[in-house]
Order: structure tokens, then C-alpha cells, then sequence
């Protein structure tokens, strides 16, 4: 009885610091309200993130002004096209006495306190830089000097542009699915807040915008901890766990429930996907954000705002399809939440 | 020359009262142009029969028929009855009026042998006001034949009543057109009825989601509650799920897609109507998440007794059919 108190107090008062978070970031990233919300979701529910937009919408700018609030080190890198890991671990250079010398790169820099890695313009890199992303993000570790490298409390977070596809490197699908969302950023819909990102000048300097956050709201070391106890303390009914997995099954075969996506053959158009790593992710970050709500259980409505952020990649269409997959998922998914009853 | 003259002029002197009488009163012929008869066949009539007589009869102008000069319908003999006279006025043209007259008589003669009977004449008066001038409509003769023969050849007695006439049928294809067609109405209206109000099988139907859905409730809170009453389980958990999910149900069909309780302002966007059961509406969201997601399934109970689900969910049918 204790326990769940203090479990209750602990969660409310997060919550208050999350809310917080998000207001501060909230003040140097107009008009784009979800994307602060998911990624707070994500960083509670500990997962890794890839942003995805046009250039010049504040990719980056949204993710200096997360880790700054979250505190803690952080690192970033930018992709091209001849970055290999071993510039990501090492770094190579002449010493004072002339004598080559090689000190640990970016990654291990700030060793264990690494809390935010920002990866930018990922798909520039080589998959050999992928594949090293991806034991990071899956085991928070990578080896270096004949060590290994430990990194408990690092979050990644991606971005890469849509518009250029020249020296590029799609990313493998393993390398997608250890990141929790894919998270679409777009302009903003205000009509205020455009104005005023145009002719604010507050707006113009993003370094000195930055400053207006608040440094190190959230300590990385322990959102670790409010992370498992939101996991806990949030609780998924028996009903609403009868209706995640009708909503996997629904991803894996969308024509035995009648879900119809136009101009599509409904046979081949799902090659396979939404792993069960993906649906425990769903899971999390829905109940990151029913704790969010101020909900100690999660309801439909908390699946329905994180799906297609945590699904939408993890689903892999028919190769024909995927120049349109885009829009063709995002049917499948609102068609998918159509069908699928709920409770 | 002279005798000639001498003998002249007393036959002028004779004449003349004649001449006078001439321009006077013209002559009868004058004002009766034409009695025209129209009859039947003259012949094969039998006891019994009717024979319908037309005359047209056309006047000098002003001359008229005068009404008081036609016969009354009676019997005039034994054997003949005048059934019934009319007189139709043709209407004046030319100079002349015409009329037609329209004498039926019957005939109860019964004869031995063919007869040749006559139907009088009619004499009636044709006057201008001051005079009055006598026509007639010229007798008719017809032959009159026997129903059965003198000395019974056949088998059977001659005076053995024939079998009736077989009645012929009344016309009744316009009656029973009139009764399909009052029958039909009939049927479309109460089909009509039943789609509005949502009975029986237009229950199901696609567009009136919450007519079945109130059905749905109405039958698991019964179930529900005879299972508790032969039961000793405190709570109708399952009836109250299932009444829960029929109207959930009723709402995503009404929305054409999943309606969570984060929905609702959308809802209540799209459709209007709902706003009037707005309130309820939100608590019964509220109600249903606490139940299906929550740790407290006691708090349906409480807040939506089985009565006020039923309640609800008529009220919700009573909207979506429009009238509330």
C-alpha cells in the first residue's frame, strides 16, 4: 500500500517535470505541439528516435533544444558520405611530440554519462555506420580499444531530409526497427506560429534561442528509473490487450478484417513487419503517454496517437508499393483503426 | 269578256276568305318539318321484352313540344306498358328545334303462334304560345313469337318452369384493381412505418445502428439479470459489457469509424443531432473506459444502472431516428 503511494507520487511528480519539459521546448519550436509530444513519449519510454522532414523545419533545432532539457552529455555527428565508425569511435590525430595518437571519438568521449547521441542526416552515412548505430541502439554498447563501452542511459536521436536522394543510403530494416518512432515533422499548421517563426527575430538565432531552455530539467540517470515505473505502474486492461493484438493481426493480414486500401493488391501488399519488438514498443509508448494523459491505464485512444509513429516503418510493403508507401500505410493504419473494434 | 269577268269575280270573292285563312294560319304541315321512328328489329320479341322506341321529332322555331302532352308512363293496354318516356332537347338551329323522344315500352303478350302486335301512336302538341298544333309519333308494328310450342313434343312438361337465366357476372376487375391498390398502399405504409421506426428485420438496418443496438441492450441486461438472479454473482458484468460494446458498436457505425471517448467533440461535430444526449453521452464514454481499461468495473454499475442503459439507448434510437 506504501509502494503504490509512493509509486503514485513519484509518477505525478514527473509527470508535472514532463509537462514542464515539454512546455520548455514548446518555447523555441512553434507549431509543432505532436512532435514535442511524441518525443517526450519516447524519451520516457526510453526508445530511439529518426525525425524525418523538409529541410529548414526545425529537425535539428527540436532535438539541440531536447537535450538540453534533458541534460546530461551529448554528442552529435553529422552523416556524409565517408564517415566510416571508425571516426564515430576513434579520433586520430598528431600529437604535441608529433607522434600519432589515437583518443576515443565522439562516442566515447563523454563515456557513461552519454545521455543524447544526435545523429544527423543519417542516411548519408554507409550501412557500415548503420551497422554500428544499431548495436548502439540495441545494447547500448559498442567496442573500442579491445573494450566494450557502455552507454546505460544514451538515446539516439536521427533525423534525415526526404528531399535529396543522391549518396544516400536507405537505411536496413534492423536498423529501423530498433528506433521506437519515426517521426514525420512538417510545417507548421498555425498560421501564428509561421509569422511568427518568419519575422520573429527571436526566432533568427537559433544559438542564442537554445539559451532560453532550461538547461538539465530532466536527469538522465533517473529518467531510467521513471521510465520502469511508469511501465508498471500504468496498467493495460485484459480488453485492451485483446485489442493490441487485433490490431497486429489486423497489420499482418488487413484483408481478413476487411480493411481495404485502394489501389492495392491486398494479397501481396504486406510483406511482413510489425515485429513483436515493434508491438512492445507500441506498448511502451502508449503507456508513456496514457501517464501523460494523468491515465493510469492505457485506452485505445493512447495506441491510436502513437501507432503510426512506432508501426508505420515497421511495416514492410510489396517493393511496387514502396514509392507510395507513404500514403498507402497511412490508409492501412486509418483503415485499420476503423475496423478493429474497440473495446 | 265580260261574262268571263262576270264569272271570275264571285270565285275570286270565295276564294278570298281561304287566302285569308291561308296567310293567317299557315298550315299544319308548316310547323311539323319531320317525325323520324327509330325502333328495333320488327320481329323474335318475346313476353317480357323491352322495346326501346326513339323518335326525333323537328319543329319550326318557335313551336315547342308541350310537356304537358306526354304520356305518363303506365299501361296503356293488357299486354303493353309504356315503361318510361324522355325527352331530350336537341336545341334549336337553323330554324328548326329538334328533340328526340325516347318511348320504352314492354311487352307481357304471350302469344300461341308468331303475332303481329302494334304499339299506338302518340299524339302530342307542338305550340309557339298561342297556337297549338296536334302531332304524332306514328304507331310501330313488331311481330311477337311464342316462348314454347303449342303441343309438347319434348320429354318434358311444356309448362315446366326453364331453368333461370345464369346470372351474369358483376364487374368487379375495377373493385378488386381498387383493392390491390389500397392493399399495396397499405403494405408500403406500414413498410414504410417499420423502416422509420426501425422494427423488425430494418433493425439491422446499416444506417440505423442504434435501433439494434438498444435491441442488443435490452436482451444482455435481461440475460444478464436472470443469470444473476438464479446465480449467486453480485454483479451483471457480463450483460454490462456486452450492452456497453452494442453501443459502442452503434457509435462506430453511426461514425463509420472507431469512436473513443477522445473522439466524441468530433462526433458530436459531425453528427449534431447527439449533442441533445451530449452529457450522457460523455459519462457513458467515461463509464465504458473505467470498465473495459480501468481497475474499477464497478463504477458502471453505479453510474449506469441497467434501467438508465436501457434508458440511454433509447434515446439514443429516438435521435438517430429523429424524433427527439
Amino acid at each position: 500500500m506504501r509502494l503504490a503511494h509512493e509509486t503514485d507520487s513519484i509518477l505525478s511528480d514527473w509527470r508535472e517535470r514532463a509537462l514542464r519539459f515539454e512546455t520548455e521546448i514548446g518555447k523555441v519550436v512553434l507549431g509543432q505541439e505532436r512532435v514535442i509530444r511524441l518525443l517526450t513519449i519516447a524519451t520516457f519510454a526510453r526508445g530511439h528516435v529518426l525525425l524525418e522532414g523538409d529541410v529548414g523545419v526545425g529537425k535539428t533545432t527540436v532535438l539541440r533544444a531536447m537535450a538540453r532539457a534533458i541534460g546530461g552529455s551529448f554528442e552529435r555527428i553529422e552523416g556524409t558520405i565517408d564517415l566510416m565508425p571508425t571516426d564515430l569511435v576513434y579520433h586520430a590525430h598528431l600529437g604535441e611530440d608529433g607522434k600519432p595518437r589515437i583518443d576515443p571519438g565522439p562516442l566515447l568521449k563523454q563515456g557513461e554519462a552519454l545521455s543524447v547521441f544526435f545523429f544527423n542526416e543519417i542516411n548519408r552515412a554507409r550501412p557500415q555506420v548503420h551497422s554500428l548505430l544499431l548495436r548502439l541502439m540495441a545494447e547500448r554498447s559498442v567496442s573500442a580499444f579491445n573494450r566494450e563501452y557502455r552507454f546505460p542511459h544514451v538515446q539516439v536521436f536521427a533525423d534525415r531530409n526526404r528531399v535529396e536522394r543522391e549518396e544516400t543510403f536507405e537505411l536496413p530494416a534492423a536498423a529501423r526497427d530498433r528506433f521506437l518512432m519515426e517521426v514525420q515533422v512538417g510545417m507548421p499548421a498555425d498560421e501564428e506560429a509561421r509569422r511568427r517563426l518568419v519575422f520573429d527575430p527571436r526566432f533568427h538565432d537559433v544559438e542564442r534561442l537554445l539559451m532560453d531552455v532550461e538547461a538539465g530539467l530532466l536527469d538522465p540517470e533517473a529518467i531510467e528509473t521513471v521510465a520502469r515505473v511508469i511501465q508498471f505502474g500504468v496498467q493495460a486492461s485484459p480488453t485492451l490487450q485483446a485489442y493490441v493484438l487485433a490490431l497486429w493481426s489486423a497489420v499482418r493480414a488487413p484483408h481478413e478484417h476487411g480493411v481495404v486500401v485502394e489501389g492495392v493488391d491486398p494479397e501481396r501488399f504486406i510483406q511482413g513487419g510489425a515485429s513483436p519488438r515493434g508491438l512492445s514498443y507500441l506498448v511502451r509508448a502508449a503507456r508513456v503517454r496514457a501517464w501523460l494523459e494523468g491515465r493510469e491505464m492505457v485506452v485505445p485512444e493512447d495506441i491510436r496517437a502513437v501507432f503510426p509513429e512506432v508501426m508505420a516503418h515497421r511495416i514492410f510493403v510489396d517493393p511496387i508499393y514502396e514509392m507510395r508507401r507513404e500514403r498507402l500505410v497511412g490508409d492501412l493504419i486509418a483503415g485499420i483503426f476503423a475496423r478493429v473494434p474497440a473495446p | 269578256m265580260g261574262r268571263s269577268a262576270r264569272r271570275l269575280v264571285p270565285c275570286l270573292a270565295r276564294l278570298l276568305p281561304m287566302a285569308a285563312l291561308l296567310l293567317a294560319a299557315p298550315p299544319v304541315g308548316a310547323q311539323l318539318r319531320s317525325v323520324e321512328l327509330y325502333a328495333p328489329r320488327p320481329f323474335g320479341h318475346v313476353i317480357g321484352d323491352t322495346l326501346a322506341l326513339s323518335a326525333e321529332i323537328v319543329l319550326d322555331a318557335p313551336f315547342r313540344l308541350d310537356p304537358a302532352s306526354l304520356p305518363r308512363p303506365r299501361a296503356l293496354d293488357y299486354w303493353l306498358e309504356l315503361a318510361n318516356v324522355r325527352l331530350t332537347n336537341g336545341g334549336a338551329s337553323d330554324g328548326v328545334q329538334r328533340y328526340t323522344l325516347d318511348l320504352t315500352y314492354q311487352t307481357f303478350y304471350a302469344p300461341l303462334e308468331p303475332k303481329r302486335l302494334t304499339i299506338p301512336a302518340v299524339p302530342l302538341t307542338a305550340t309557339d304560345g298561342t297556337r297549338q298544333v296536334a302531332i304524332a309519333v306514328p304507331p310501330w308494328s313488331f311481330l311477337m313469337s311464342p316462348l314454347r310450342e303449342i303441343v309438347a313434343t319434348g320429354e318434358s312438361t311444356p309448362m315446366a318452369l326453364r331453368p333461370d337465366i345464369a346470372p351474369r357476372p358483376v364487374a368487379t376487375a375495377s373493385t378488386q384493381r381498387g383493392l390491390l391498390a389500397a392493399l399495396g398502399g397499405l403494405v408500403a405504409g406500414l413498410g414504410l412505418l417499420a423502416w422509420q421506426m426501425g422494427w423488425g428485420p430494418f433493425g439491422r438496418r446499416r444506417d440505423r445502428p442504434f435501433a439494434r443496438a438498444a435491441r442488443e441492450v435490452r436482451v444482455a441486461l435481461a440475460a444478464s439479470a436472470r443469470s444473476a438472479a438464479s446465480s449467486t454473482a453480485p454483479a451483471s458484468a457480463p450483460g454490462q459489457r456486452a450492452a456497453l460494446l452494442a453501443l459502442h458498436r452503434a457509435f462506430d457505425a453511426t461514425a463509420g469509424k472507431g469512436v473513443f471517448a477522445e473522439d466524441l467533440p468530433d462526433f458530436f461535430r459531425a453528427h449534431p443531432a447527439f449533442t441533445a444526449a451530449e452529457a450522457e453521452v460523455r459519462r457513458l464514454f467515461a463509464a465504458s473506459r473505467h470498465l473495459f481499461f480501468g481497475e474499477n468495473p464497478l463504477e458502471i454499475a453505479r453510474e449506469f444502472p441497467p434501467a438508465g442503459l436501457i434508458a440511454l439507448a433509447r434515446r439514443l434510437r429516438a435521435i438517430e431516428r429523429g424524433g427527439a
